[in-house]
Parts: structure tokens; sequence; C-alpha cells
């Protein structure tokens, strides 16, 4: 059985809004095992984006563990956590958020940027990356000159240029059309099959969702069921461990 | 991530122009501030051992010529020489037939003013000839006067006017802008005046400039219970009077330079601050992709040091070729302005704060954005 990427521990998480106290999520906890691709649904405000923060080691857990690879993110400092982010973590942003004023190589070759590749190395690299995505012929666009599409498939080969130990998509479907939606998904699945990689995606989109090996739901910050979207079901693929209740 | 800076400040490539524009007008201003400071603090021409005794009064006062045999005998004064302003007016009132015009003591002023050199044969023929005047080569060279040429000079503070025969060329090498004048003989005007018996202004040259306060001290107490009190002071206090009539001029010059400083400062700053406030999604970006605070601080602040270097290299640029025009332009009024020039100090300030202002321009939005809560300006755009 495959050793587990991702430990979440009895996680509890409150924000402060005023005089108020918000418990956004409470008690989660969950164990992902390496190469599952994991689609996190849940209604506003049920807490997905703000695990998928606490996985990303954007924002940190008020109680409870976060282990990535075997490491208590939790414990990481301020200035510690950048690197380690740089080292684990490819995100997939809903907006694409790619740098309007860099090429497409260039947004590829942004998180290189601060390793010790060579010049030559850091190329062959973000090459790779964008034939990976379809996109070797659109190298030295700008944002401004791609599809949201095309966009996303950038903003993805940036997030796996690094090869992270974790794959996180917050909604990557969900500024696309239906054929760049479907597009971008059969992307992530070939990373997920062909590459091994380990991705957890909070998605809306039911149809997203169909394409992941597991379905996770939250509500009101708790985990509430997991299984195997159907189209997995038959096949047996779930293997995750860990929802409350 | 210098490729980033440098894009992000074409990104906005009006905003980029219009602030170094509004920085390079601001220390264009403060170099020729400098310039003109550093020229009223080291006017070349003004010797360290010769001091200047006039009026107490002002200078359109004039003091008695027995003042001279008396100054003379102070001790530490190795020479003494009077010299009137006469102005007049040359061919007509335009700036650029304006030119220093003063009576003086032939036999004297060759030796108290050392640094201008004449040959020997050209001195003692003015020296022999009343009528006679010399001229500096600058001006002999502008004229195109030659030896036995005749000026007319038309009299205006003196109601007489003269009629001159060049009779000497001098040179000032040190000082190049010191040849923009003309001698005269002293005795010409005093007789045409009817012998008033009048000086403008006497120059004292001392042994040592160690003694030149005690020199002045003594020449000020020598007269001060007379009718016409005098005021003594080194040569270049005197040089700065004339500026320094408008007030105190080093004041003014430095309070105008801090208040142009200080106001640009707020200006780029609040630009840089507008320019890091609109990526504020995207510094959220690169600290997701790994970047520490550190680098995403000099990634705003380098944009905002480049801003502040292409300021400085601009202005400093301009300054200097501004400066050489107007030098030569104002040299013709006023020959001081000759020596009018870049300093080293004026590039040390351009540059310096240029880049001190592109630095604390800088702070605030460079320490914001490596502060930046990532999910708070996430959240602010999702």
């Amino acid at each position: 059985m495959a050793s587990n990427v991702v430990e979440i521990d009895n996680v509890t998480k409150r924000y402060r809004r005023d005089d108020f106290e918000i418990e956004v999520l409470s008690g989660v906890s969950l164990a992902v095992p390496e190469g599952a691709f994991i689609a996190l649904m849940g209604p506003s405000g049920s807490g997905k984006s703000t695990l998928l923060n606490l996985l990303a080691g954007i924002d940190r857990p008020t109680s409870g563990a976060v282990r990535i690879a075997g490491q208590d993110i939790t414990r990481l400092s301020e200035g510690d956590m950048a690197p380690w982010r740089h080292r684990h973590i490819g995100f997939i942003f809903q907006f694409y958020n790619l740098i309007p004023v860099l090429t497409a190589f260039e947004n590829v070759e942004l998180p290189l940027t601060l390793t010790r590749l060579s010049k030559a190395q850091r190329k062959v690299k973000v090459e790779t990356a964008l034939k990976v995505v379809g996109l070797a012929n659109r190298m030295d666009h700008y944002p401004r000159q791609l599809s949201g599409g095309q966009e996303q498939r950038v903003a993805i080969a940036r997030a796996v240029v690094t090869d992270p130990t974790l794959l996180l998509a917050d909604e990557p479907t969900g500024d696309l059309d239906a054929k760049s939606a479907e597009d971008v998904l059969d992307l992530l699945v070939q990373l997920n099959k062909e590459f091994g990689k380990t991705i957890v995606m909070v998605t809306h989109d039911p149809r997203a969702a169909e394409r992941a090996h597991t379905l996770l739901q939250l509500e009101k910050g708790r985990l509430v069921s997991s299984a195997a979207p159907a189209a997995h079901a038959a096949a047996g693929i779930s293997g995750i461990t860990g929802v409350a209740g | 991530m210098r490729k980033l800076a440098l894009r992000n400040l074409l990104r906005n490539k009006l905003r980029t122009l219009l602030t170094v524009i509004s920085l390079v007008l601001a220390l264009v201003l403060l170099c020729f501030l400098t310039a003109f400071l550093d020229l009223l603090e080291n006017t070349s021409a003004a010797a360290d051992n010769r001091i200047v005794v006039r009026s107490a009064i002002s200078l359109a006062t004039p003091l008695p010529e027995a003042y001279w045999r008396r100054l003379e005998t102070l001790p530490h004064v190795t020479g003494i020489t009077p010299l009137n302003w006469y102005q007049g007016t040359f061919k007509d009132d335009r700036p650029e037939n304006f030119f220093p015009r003063f009576s003086a003591d032939p036999a004297t002023v060759f030796e108290v003013f050392s640094e201008l050199e004449i040959p020997a044969e050209q001195l003692a023929a003015w020296q022999q000839d009343r009528a006679g005047f010399v001229a500096g080569k600058a001006l002999a060279d502008k004229y195109g006067w030659k030896l036995g040429d005749q000026i007319f000079i038309k009299g205006d503070i003196y109601p007489v006017d003269v009629n001159l025969t060049l009779r000497g060329v001098f040179t000032v090498p040190a000082v190049p802008s010191s040849e923009r004048q003309v001698f005269f003989h002293r005795r010409y005007l005093e007789e045409a005046m009817s012998n008033p018996g009048i000086v403008g202004t006497y120059f004292l040259a001392i042994d040592s400039p160690d003694n030149v306060a005690a020199v002045t001290k003594a020449a000020e107490a020598m007269f001060v219970n007379s009718d016409a009190q005098v005021r003594a002071e080194t040569e270049k206090a005197f040089q700065l009077s004339f500026l320094e009539m408008m007030g105190n001029v080093r004041l003014l010059f430095t309070a105008i330079g801090l208040a142009v400083i200080v106001s640009i400062l707020f200006i780029v700053a609040n630009t840089m601050a507008m320019a890091a406030r609109e990526r504020t999604t995207e510094v959220a970006v690169l600290k997701t992709l790994g970047f520490s605070q550190g680098q995403v601080l000099s990634l705003v602040l380098l944009e905002a040091l480049v801003v502040g270097l292409a300021g400085a290299l601009i202005a400093c640029g301009a300054s200097a070729l501004l400066i050489g025009v107007f030098s030569a332009g104002l040299e013709k009024v006023m020959p001081l302005f000759g020596t009018l020039a870049m300093t080293p100090r004026a590039w040390a300030i351009g540059l310096g704060l240029g880049l001190l202002v592109g630095l604390f321009s800088g702070l605030a939005p460079a320490v914001s954005a490596a502060r930046l809560n990532i999910v708070d300006a996430l959240r602010r755009v999702a």
C-alpha cells in the first residue's frame, strides 16, 4: 500500500472577524496516499479552500497537525515555510494568476529561478512542462495573448515544473468554458496517472469531481462523507481514510 | 527577479515616465542649487590672503583716498591697491556688452592681484599712459582688440565718459573667467571728476592667511571713531556678499532643496505604493510559489531603486549639460558664474539623493508586500 503524502490530524481552524470567532474547520482528520486524486466538494463557507490553504502551507491551523510527506508543517517558521512550499507544493488557482508581464515560458520558469539550476537546465524543464500541457508552441506568448484554458494550462505547467510532492488545485475549472474545463481536467488526470502526481482539487463542479478517485464532502467545517465517484467505484479506487462521524 | 522588476516598471509606462520626470526635475533643481552653493563657497578667484576694506555704510559709499596710506601701515599688510567700480556703458546696454570696468592704480594692482599675469613692457606702457587701459585676454579676444586700439565708455555712476587706449592684455591662467574685465588708470577718473579723492574698495594683500583675521579686525578698529567707518572682510566673503544681498542664499537654497526633495519623496513613495498595491495578488502568488519575504522585499525595492537611479542619472547628465550652458550665458553678465560647474558634490548629491528617494519610497510598499498575508491577499480578488 502506498504511503500517505498528506496526514491531517484533528485540525481546527478559527477566524476572528471583528468581535466574532468563526470556526471554519472542526476537528478534521484525513490521510491521503501517494498518487491519489481527491476532489473536495461542499457548499460555500464549508471550509474547502481553508483546508486547501492549510495543505499549501499558506495558512496555519488553530490546533491540530498537518503533515506533508512526513513533516509537520505547523511547526515550521515563516522563514522555513517559503522554501518548503517551493519544494513540496504546486498550486493551481481558479483565476490562473499568471504574471501578465512575463511570457508563458517566463511564468513557468519563475519557480525555477529560486533554485540553483543553470539557465540551460531551467530551459529544458520549462520546455518539458509546457510540452506536457500542450503549449510548446505558445512559449513566447504573454497571458493576454492566450485563451483562459491555455492560461490555466500554463499555470498547471508552472505548478508542476518543480516536480512538487503535492498538487493543489482551487477550482481549476471554475473560470473556464466546458471545453477548456475538459482539457484542464484531462491534463490533471494525465498528471495523476502518467506522472503519479498526488492531487487535491477543490471544486463546485460535479463533472470535475467525477474525474477524481475520491470525492470528499465538507459541510460546516467537517468532513461528512468520502466516496469514490461513480466512474471509479467499480474499479475500487478510493483509499482515503479519516472521515469524521 | 531583475527581469520581473524591470518588466513591472514598464507595465504602466506613462506612470513610470511621469515619476522619473518628476524626480529628474527635482534633482536637476538640487544639482543647480548645489553647484551654485559650491560656486559661492569655492570662488577660486578669491585669494586666501587678501582682504577687502570698504565703507561700513554700503558699497555705494566711497572711502577717502587718505585711508590708503593709513591702511598700508597695518602690520602684516604686504600690499594695498584701490579699486573703483566705474561701470559705464560700452557700445549699448545689451548684456553681452557688459563686463566689469574698474579704475585702478597701475603701480600696485598687479602686485596685489598677483594671479594676473601681464608682460612687463605692457604694464610699463599702461603705467605711463593715463588714458591707457588693460584688458583680460578673453575679453580682448572677444572684441578683437589689439594693442593701441581705442574704446569709448559712457559714464553712468560717474558722470564722466572715458576714451581709453589698450596698452596691455593680461591673463589669469588659474581663473580664466577673471579675464573678462578691464582696468584703467585711476588718475584719469580722479582728474575727470576734479580730484574728489575717493576710493570704492581697498584690496589688501596679507603676508599669511593666518594673519587675515587680525588684519581685518585691526582695519575696522583703525577707523572706528571716524566719519567714514569701514567694513573689512575676506575677499571670498566680499564676493559672497553680492549674492547674499538677496538674503541668506545658503539657507534659502538649502530650504528649497529640502522642501523639493521631501515633496518628491512623498510623490514617488505614493506612486510606488500604488504600483505595489495593484499587484497584491501577484505578490501573494509569488509567495505561494515559494518566494521568501526577503525576495519579495528585494523585488519591490529593486523597482523603486531603478526609478531612483534612472532619475538620478538623467538628472545629473541633464544638469551637467544645462549648467554648462547657463555658465557660458551668465558669465557675460557676471564673470563669477564662468566657473559655475557640475561639481563632484553636485554629482554626489544628485546620484545619492536619487537612490535615497528610490530606497525610501520603496521601503514602505516593500515591507508591506513582504509581510502580506497570502490568504487575505488571494481572498481580496477571488
